[in-house]
């Protein structure tokens, strides 16, 4: 069960990369819009970048569990 | 055909009701009113009414525009479904509280005038800090103190900035604001409602410390109502605009660190009210329908998530991640109702929040504001990332020590006919185009590049937490927000009470009532003023020349050696008046 539905992600992953090949932005206002298939740069990055982030930040801001006690 | 009245009242005087009725009666009792009140607003007709004389000022019960219907006919749907969520709660204090908070937050969305609305906006406040307090325990009681505090400086500021518009402009009818210093008291007092970073704390402080139902309540109304407001008043400012998108990546980045399940779901409010302000910052027709739309959205798929959260703490007592784990065997219609709920908030297609969320970026967009369109964009992956977590680690993750039984039908229920709201709205998003402020809408969520942008955004940060799973895994601790500076300040002001000020009190007080102690002495007796000094050199020197005669000065001390008759003080009383008698008569 874990693995066909692993299997079913990974080959959505791979499928919806070239997808954005086909279709175009209908507003396309800034230059990212029409670069194809940008969202999966997007989405990637901004992930990690807020993974890293909320990393970071955790250790600056957690602290014991009756900090405020 | 029978007159509307406002909505507000409904819920008002319909609580005065709640403790005299029983059992089965209360529940029914309970349900209508709101779907009365929904019928309510069906009835009302665009245009005022209800308008009362009062001190000169016309007070507006019920101004009626699309804007406030919208919002309206949403207050109430939630109010039944919460409502509908809390039957078994026994406590008649809640569903009071629950009523008059509902209430207070539609007499708001109602009023057309400031002093109605502030009028509501107060009740609101302290209505809602009994949903908190009810929970009973010292953390709860004391996120309420702090909730309190924070929303009567928030009223404050309001009521100031009401004042100097009043005198300012000598009307007090709702309308449009700009950035005069009237305006920005308001847009502070609004903002503080809608939880503008860094007046935020006040949410995700009170919001996990709430009763089970009463945090459902909580979601839904308090910052939706500052939402409406600032769509009302502040509508095409840049400066909000921003704010909101602060908001959005603030919220989801301080999400990520939390491990109380509701602490969590409060700060994707943050996030999720920033989409908001940031429809109504921007300010054209399909930012501001985008704004309410998701408004609308964001109260049923937030309360689903609060009603499902809240049905895992009823049924195991557990509220943080590291505790949970496995529930979905369990609980299967919660598990299903936070997966759709889930995918609402994150904006899958197929859900409500897509529809809305594309909306306001769109219109980002649209008005050339690229900063404010990747803000939005990074805050929708990070609420997938943050939505994969909450689901996973509260009902997915192993754990096989986890034993807990499914929450009431009534509990049930009310996830479940939410739920199907969520997905109604989002394959038929047409049902809400009709009932938004400017119509018609001209926006179509499901194009291609829509649709597959999106499932490419989140499948990639699906991937993501594959990969940096553990650095996502929820920790003990308590996370710092800019509440660390109010706590601070507040230690701060106790500390200078109790020591320099108390210290200070303590040696005037000493001072003062050594002077009294004189004052007395003297006026006992006045001619002892006169007579101390006399007496006193007399002593000496008497002292001084039986020192030099060689006497002993064994000579006990005689009280009555320094006391005159009291005909003396008497004369000199007398000698007083018949000066000043003197004097008065003279000048």
């Amino acid at each position: 069960m874990k693995k066909t539905l692993k299997m079913i992600f990974y080959s959505f992953l791979v499928l919806c990369i070239p997808a954005g090949f086909f279709i175009e932005h209908e507003h396309a206002v800034f230059f990212w819009h029409k670069i194809p298939s940008i969202d999966v740069v997007f989405g990637f990055l901004g992930a990690m970048l807020l993974i890293g982030g909320a990393w970071l930040l955790a250790r600056l801001v957690r602290r014991e569990e009756d900090f405020y006690d | 055909m029978i007159k509307t009245v406002p909505p507000a009242m409904l819920f008002i005087l319909g609580a005065l009701l709640i403790p005299l009725l029983k059992g089965k009666l209360k529940q029914a009792y309970l349900l209508v009113i709101p779907a009365l009140a929904f019928l309510d607003i069906l009835q009302l007709e665009t245009g005022t009414a209800w308008v009362y004389h009062f001190l000169g000022y016309e007070l507006v019960f019920c101004q009626v525009d699309r804007l406030s219907l919208v919002v309206g006919y949403i207050f109430t749907i939630i109010g039944f479904l919460a409502l509908l969520y809390s039957l078994h709660v026994q406590e008649d204090g809640q569903h009071v509280a629950a009523f008059l908070y509902a209430g207070s937050s539609l007499g708001v969305v109602f009023a057309g005038d400031y002093f109605t609305l502030f009028a509501f906006w107060e009740v609101m406040a302290v209505s809602s800090v009994f949903l908190v307090w009810y929970q009973k325990e010292k953390r709860s009681l004391d996120a309420g103190f702090r909730y309190l505090i924070m929303h009567i400086i928030g009223g404050c500021s309001l009521l100031a900035g009401i004042i100097i518009y009043v005198v300012e402009t000598g009307s007090i009818a709702v309308t449009h604001l700009g950035t005069g210093p009237a305006d920005i008291f308001i847009l502070i007092g609004f903002g503080l409602n809608a939880a503008f970073i860094p007046i935020h704390t006040w949410l995700p402080d009170a919001y996990p410390e709430g009763t089970v139902t009463g945090s459902v309540f909580m979601s839904v109304y308090t910052t939706k109502t500052g939402v409406y407001v600032l769509a009302r008043c502040f509508a095409g400012m840049p400066l909000v605009a921003y704010m909101g998108g602060i908001m959005t990546v603030y919220g989801v980045l301080f999400a990520l660190l939390q491990n109380d399940a509701r602490r969590l779901l409060s700060y994707h409010i943050v996030s999720q009210v920033g989409y908001m302000v940031a429809g109504v910052g921007i300010g054209t027709e399909l930012a501001i329908n985008g704004g309410i739309a998701h408004v609308f959205n964001h109260i049923l798929y937030k309360a689903l998530l609060f009603m499902s959260m809240g049905s895992v703490l009823y049924m195991t007592g557990k509220r943080k991640l590291t505790e949970m784990g496995g529930l979905a065997k369990h609980m299967p219609v919660t598990a299903l109702a936070c997966v759709i709920a889930s995918l609402s908030i994150a904006g899958a297609p197929g859900f409500n929040g897509y529809v809305s969320k594309g909306m306001i970026i769109g219109s980002a967009a649209e008005q050339h504001m690229p900063v404010l369109e990747l803000m939005m964009v990074l805050a929708a992956v990070g609420t997938f990332l943050s939505f994969v977590k909450l689901s996973y680690f509260t009902f997915f993750a192993p754990n096989e020590e986890m034993k807990a039984k499914e929450s009431p039908i009534n509990m049930q229920l009310a996830m479940l006919l939410t739920a199907f709201l969520c997905i109604f709205i989002g394959v038929y998003p047409e049902a809400l185009f009709r009932v938004l402020p400017f119509h018609p809408v001209l926006y179509h969520p499901y194009t291609p590049s829509h649709v597959i942008g999106t499932v490419q955004l989140f499948l990639l940060a699906g991937l993501a937490f594959m990969i940096a799973k553990d650095m996502l895994a929820p920790h003990q601790g308590t996370i710092l927000d800019f509440d660390y500076f109010y706590r601070m300040g507040g230690r701060g002001i106790v500390w200078a009470c109790v020591v320099p000020l108390s210290a200070f009190r303590s040696k005037l007080q000493t001072s003062s009532s050594r002077a009294t102690d004189i004052i007395t002495r003297i006026g006992r007796n006045p001619i002892m003023l006169l007579e101390i000094p006399a007496a006193y050199t007399y002593l000496r020197i008497t002292q001084g020349l039986r020192y030099l005669g060689g006497y002993s000065s064994g000579e006990t001390y005689n009280e009555n050696l320094y006391r005159r008759p009291i005909g003396l003080g008497v004369l000199v009383a007398i000698i007083i008046l018949f000066a000043l008698a003197l004097i008065y008569f003279i000048f």
